[in-house]
């Protein structure tokens, strides 16, 4: 079976539903920043094959975007993972509850 | 066949606002590291005075589009149009102000230095392009620069609060910005373009049956909550108090006053501009999430016992009150006679960051007298301590109340004045009604301030670039209440001038 | 418009008080003296041109004069405008003269004088609030005046009050506001509902709307509640009236004289002016419901006053009581009932004021207003109870003195419309009869213990506060004309306004006219 553009879109967004769902349920920060990754990998799927099937440039074009911000995310991501870890090993987002009100 | 690459022309003095923000962040960077520390406070005053003359700068483009008419930027990526000079300009004043509080905040910490600065300046260049953003992409790249920014401004502070502040603004907001971005390819997939003009054309030209509706809905939907994480509308507002709270107070601010604007900026683009041939289906929406927001962040703002998240819960209620000018600009949306609800929504925002920013840097004043708390008490005897700051808080806190002959006013009637003149008369009254729950928390913090007794009798020291910027905020807060036509006759132009 | 007055009275009566204010704010914290003085000449120099204006008042005529149009927030169809009729008149003046009572004659007992600038700055800024409500023809205006009066009232109570200040102040400001949101849409929605239904245009202007639009029976209904409530909560009407006793015992005495004096007429005048004028179906229509809360306002206030141990609740519960009366004669629908109610808010204002003052003065000395701790005041200071006679007697409206006047008309011009109202209101009469004269007894009458035996007796500087009061109460009972002959025109195009727009016909009294019936007080 030929996969058609309906396929790569139902592909994508599962891989989006399982980011989304992995950052609802983990809570480790760094599976939960590759979960953001995941999903905006997804949208990228989303866009290639959209671009394709309308052979539209603007559309592939945009994926590049998205993956200089993707880097940018996870440069300024990880440095606040890692200064936090640094701070208290092992933290979960549950541990982090300075904050409530 | 190849094409040929054309290159798009482009007017240079139409980008100077941004070209001046990032030469001015990248200067500050580059001189700061090549020479030695600079005497107090210049780093401050530089990057006030980028964000002024980016500010100034708009005003002339203002008149240039008000002559000419709007028109597009690069290729059709940005607008060039009053609306876009508008947002430039509200942000830049409110970056001037954070930037002259941020001094007193940094200072004789490792913090002290060009970097905090430059950041700031990157934020509020994200946030200038997203209001000015003709192009779905572009938008996306602006709220991007300014929510990076952001997210290593708010853990900028080492603080097991401010990390911590900073970490989860980073995955929510991260979550968000990935909603909303699939939120652009589908839509993308329903419109065959990211750039507005092209999607509003294809909408009008095209009949209902023949377009792709299903991906352009659900496009819609994951917009709509991208963007309402990013304004922090109820029920998505929950990352908002413990950021607001443990994120340093200059920054709070600065995320209450340019962040906000530059995401309703982009609501309004995507949502009034972009798909007014969806109003139908996106304004119910605006609707419920106007609601909740002003009936959640009224009620709970006012159980609240530390000012920082006071303020965090009533920002919430700002956007619902934001959001029903929105809904008021969706009723006709698109159409020759757009009514007022585009404008009272971009008056609203101005003032507001005004206001919040003056709030914020009084908080931060007297925190930082207190050792960092925020809690309600260390407001105690402020009136006795230092009565002319407290006037100050007096004057804001009573413009967030909406009380007349303050600024706050002007923007509550602007926004429940297009409501009302579309007939939502049910959000206009509940907006009223949530604005007098509000009212009470704002008195909560008079009456610390004024009546009770002192917790602490030595009077916090106001540095005096901060005081600049609270006299400032004030004074813009009375003097645009009493005669508001200072800026409505000028605001006029938008609507008419928006794409 | 009177004569060629070129001179902008009314915007002066608004704006010196406002300026005043500001200087009383800007005046050196050293020197707590320069701010009552500058507060002095304020507020006197207001009054001497509200009085001016009553000697330039045409009395013949019922429309605005002295009106005052500037343009002032012209994308929003707002303007600055101002005029007086004879409904407004005697509220202006009597706030013009109410002020610098209040602020020469009352001291804010600070426990440190530096207190005093912003205690005098709130009361400029009040004044200049009431002022603007009862001058302004914009609604607008009209509405940034009525809001802004919460901020000074609610400082002066929470930071000059008694024990529960912070509550009473919060209570007063929450529950006004409420009010007002309504009122905020209702404004709103009346303007963009005129401007489609044959005005054409947004305009915020108050005679402009009154005579040129039309609503639909139903929505002027709705929009006249909107409107309904914010002065229901002001005047307060019946079961909005719970904020009422708080403030007023707790507020300090200036506050409390002023409270009672002007600030509760913003509600009753907003119904007249406002409610009547802009509405006047809805008003007709809803007329049955305003006359049951002012007769159970008549009862319940005299009750509830009958059963306070505190001077000073007993006092604000009488308020609620003669408000009823005021409500009643509005809603009544004839010339003298509405004529009386308007005559009935001044002279509440001044007996009432009178008496929180008396009651201030109880305080001071005494340290107490519980009526168990008082006892047998007349025999240590007569002159002091005779002055709180006459203050007493014309709040109960005993003939002779001012409050039987404005009594006397509101029962009989209602009686005519409003039948079985009356004889249910007229019970409230002898209530009030009963629950000040008995408060009196208890006070004034009996031996005087140990504590009560070295009760001052009024000083000359009380005894000068308290002149104007009883002066007022003792000229307009005997000679009333004067005041009635400049209220009744205005009223009269008022009436006339509402025939004309709903084909009311104003029951005619047989062989009562204005005239006649005073013959017994003169």
């Amino acid at each position: 079976m030929e996969p058609t553009t309906t396929s790569y879109l139902v592909l994508a967004a599962l891989l989006f539903g399982i980011g989304a769902t992995g950052l609802m349920i983990r809570r480790n920060p760094l599976v939960m920043f590759m979960c953001i990754e995941l999903m905006l990998n997804a949208v990228n799927l989303t866009f290639v094959a959209l671009a394709t099937r309308f052979s539209d440039i603007d559309g592939q074009t945009a994926v590049f975007f998205v993956m200089v911000v993707a880097a940018a995310e996870v440069v300024v991501g990880l440095g606040i993972i890692i200064s936090i870890m640094r701070r208290r090993p092992g933290a979960t987002v549950d541990d982090l509850a300075e904050l409530k009100g | 066949m190849p094409e040929q690459f054309i290159a798009p022309s482009i007017d240079w003095f139409a980008l100077s606002p941004y070209l001046v923000m990032v030469a001015g962040a990248l200067g500050l960077l580059v001189v700061g590291a090549l020479t030695p520390r600079w005497p107090r406070g210049l780093y401050s005053l530089v990057s006030a005075l980028t964000a002024t003359s980016a500010g100034v700068l708009a005003v002339f483009i203002w008149n240039d589009v008000a002559e000419m008419g709007p028109g597009t930027l690069v290729g059709g990526a940005l607008s060039h149009d009053a609306f876009a000079q508008f947002v430039t300009i509200a942000v830049c004043a409110a970056t001037a102000l954070v930037a002259l509080v941020t001094d007193a905040e940094v200072r004789g910490t490792v913090l002290e230095g060009p970097e905090i600065h430059a950041l700031l300046l990157t934020a509020a260049t994200g946030a200038m392009v997203m209001g000015a953003s003709n192009d779905l992409i572009v938008l996306f790249l602006g709220l991007e620069t300014l929510s990076l920014a952001l997210y290593v401004l708010a853990a900028s502070e080492r603080t097991a609060a401010g990390q911590e502040a900073g970490m989860k603004y980073f995955i929510l907001g991260g979550l968000a910005s990935a909603v909303f971005l699939y939120g652009i390819a589908l839509l993308y997939g329903g419109a065959r373009s990211t750039n507005l003009g092209e999607i509003v054309a294809r909408f009008q030209s095209t009949v209902a049956l023949e377009r792709n509706d299903s991906l352009v809905l659900a496009g819609l939907a994951l917009l709509i909550v991208g963007l309402g994480f990013k304004v922090a509308a109820a029920p998505f507002h929950v990352w908002s108090p413990d950021v607001y709270q443990g994120a340093p107070t200059h920054v709070t601010a600065f995320m209450a006053s340019v962040g906000k604007a530059a995401a309703f900026a982009a609501m309004l683009r995507v949502l009034v501009i972009a798909l007014p041939f969806h109003r139908d289906d996106w304004r119910p929406v605006i609707w419920v999430l106007a609601i909740a927001s002003l009936v959640i962040g009224s009620t709970l703002a006012v159980v609240q016992t530390d000012v920082k998240r006071m303020l965090a819960f009533s920002s919430v209620s700002h956007a619902g009150f934001l959001l029903v000018g929105v809904e008021a600009a969706g009723h006709r949306a698109g159409e020759q006679i757009s009514g007022d609800g585009l404008e009272s929504v971009l008056v609203y925002l101005a003032l507001y960051s005004v206001l919040v920013v003056g709030t914020f840097s009084i908080v931060a004043v007297v925190s930082r007298h207190a050792g960092g708390s925020t809690d309600i008490s260390v407001f105690a005897g402020l009136g006795r301590r230092r009565p002319v700051l407290a006037l100050a808080l007096t004057i804001l806190l009573l413009a967030q109340a909406g009380v007349p002959l303050t600024s706050g006013f002007v923007a509550k009637w602007g926004v429940i004045q297009s409501a009302v003149a579309e007939r939502s008369y049910a959000i206009a009254i509940i907006a009223m009604v949530s604005a007098v729950i509000a009212a009470f928390l704002y008195l909560r913090i008079m009456v610390s301030a004024w009546l009770a007794d002192p917790s602490e009798v030595e009077p916090e020291p106001v540095p005096a670039m901060t005081g600049v910027a609270i006299a400032l905020a004030a004074a813009v807060t009375l003097v645009v209440g009493v005669y508001p036509e200072l800026l409505l006759g000028w605001t006029d132009a938008v609507s008419n001038f928006a794409r | 418009m009177h004569g060629a007055v070129d001179f902008p009275l009314l915007s002066m009566l608004v704006l010196v008080p406002a300026i005043g204010s500001l200087l009383v704010a800007l005046s050196p914290r050293r020197r707590p003296e320069y701010a009552k003085l500058i507060a002095t000449v304020t507020s006197v120099g207001v009054g001497a041109m509200s009085v001016w204006m009553l000697r330039a008042f045409d009395s013949h005529s019922g429309g605005f004069q002295f009106v005052s149009r500037h343009p002032w927030i012209e994308s929003w169809g707002i303007s600055w405008h101002l005029g007086v009729d004879g409904i407004s008149l005697f509220l202006v003046v009597l706030t013009g003269v109410l002020f610098p009572l209040a602020i020469v004659g009352i001291d804010p007992h600070n426990d440190d004088p530096r207190r005093d600038k912003p205690y005098f700055a709130w009361l400029l800024l009040l004044e200049a609030g009431v002022m603007g409500s009862f001058v302004s023809l914009d609604l607008f205006l009209f509405f940034v005046c009525f809001e802004i009066v919460l901020v000074p009232m609610y400082f002066l109570i929470g930071g000059w009050g008694y024990e529960g200040r912070v509550g009473a102040a919060t209570k007063f400001f929450l529950y006004t506001m409420l009010g007002s949101a309504f009122m905020l849409v209702s404004i709103l929605a009346t303007v963009f509902i005129a401007s489609a239904n044959g005005l054409g245009r947004i305009t915020f202007d108050l005679v402009e709307l009154a005579e040129g639009a039309s609503f639909a029976a139903s929505t002027g209904r709705w929009l006249f509640f909107g409107f309904a409530i914010a002065f229901a909560v002001k005047v307060p009407v019946f079961p909005l009236h719970t904020w009422l006793p708080d403030a007023h015992t707790q507020a300090p005495t200036a506050g409390s004289v002023v409270l009672a004096g002007v600030m509760l007429k913003l509600g009753t005048y907003g119904f007249l002016r406002f409610g009547l004028y802009l509405f006047p179906e809805a008003a007709r229509w809803s007329r049955p419901l305003w006359l049951t809360l002012a007769v159970i306002g008549i009862i319940y206030g005299a009750i509830a006053a009958t059963m306070q141990g505190d001077l000073k609740r007993l006092v604000a519960y009488s308020s609620v009581a003669h408000l009823g009366f005021i409500v009643l004669g509005t809603f009544a629908f004839t010339s003298q009932a509405i004529t009386g109610s308007v005559m009935q808010m001044v002279n509440h204002g001044v007996s009432t004021g009178a008496l929180f003052l008396m009651v201030g003065m109880i305080y001071e000395r005494r340290h107490t207003r519980q009526i168990a701790d008082l006892r047998g005041l007349q025999h240590v200071a007569p002159v002091f109870a005779a002055a709180f006679t006459v203050v007493m007697l014309s709040s109960i409206g005993v003939p002779g003195l001012n409050g039987f006047v404005g009594e006397y008309l509101i029962l009989i011009g209602s009686f005519l419309t409003a039948r079985w109202w009356v004889v249910v209101a007229a019970t409230g009469v002898i209530l009030a009869a009963l629950y000040l004269l008995w408060a009196y007894q208890r006070v004034f009458h009996g031996e005087p213990d140990e504590e009560n035996r070295s009760f001052p007796e009024l000083r000359w500087k009380e005894g000068l506060v308290l002149l104007p009061f009883i002066g007022i109460i003792v000229f307009t009972g005997i000679y009333p004309k004067p005041m009635l002959e400049r209220i009744e025109p205005a009223v009269h195009d008022l009436i006339e306004h509402v025939s004309d727009r709903t084909g009311y016909v104003e029951p005619q009294p047989a062989a009562i006219s204005i005239d006649d019936e005073h013959g017994e007080g003169e």
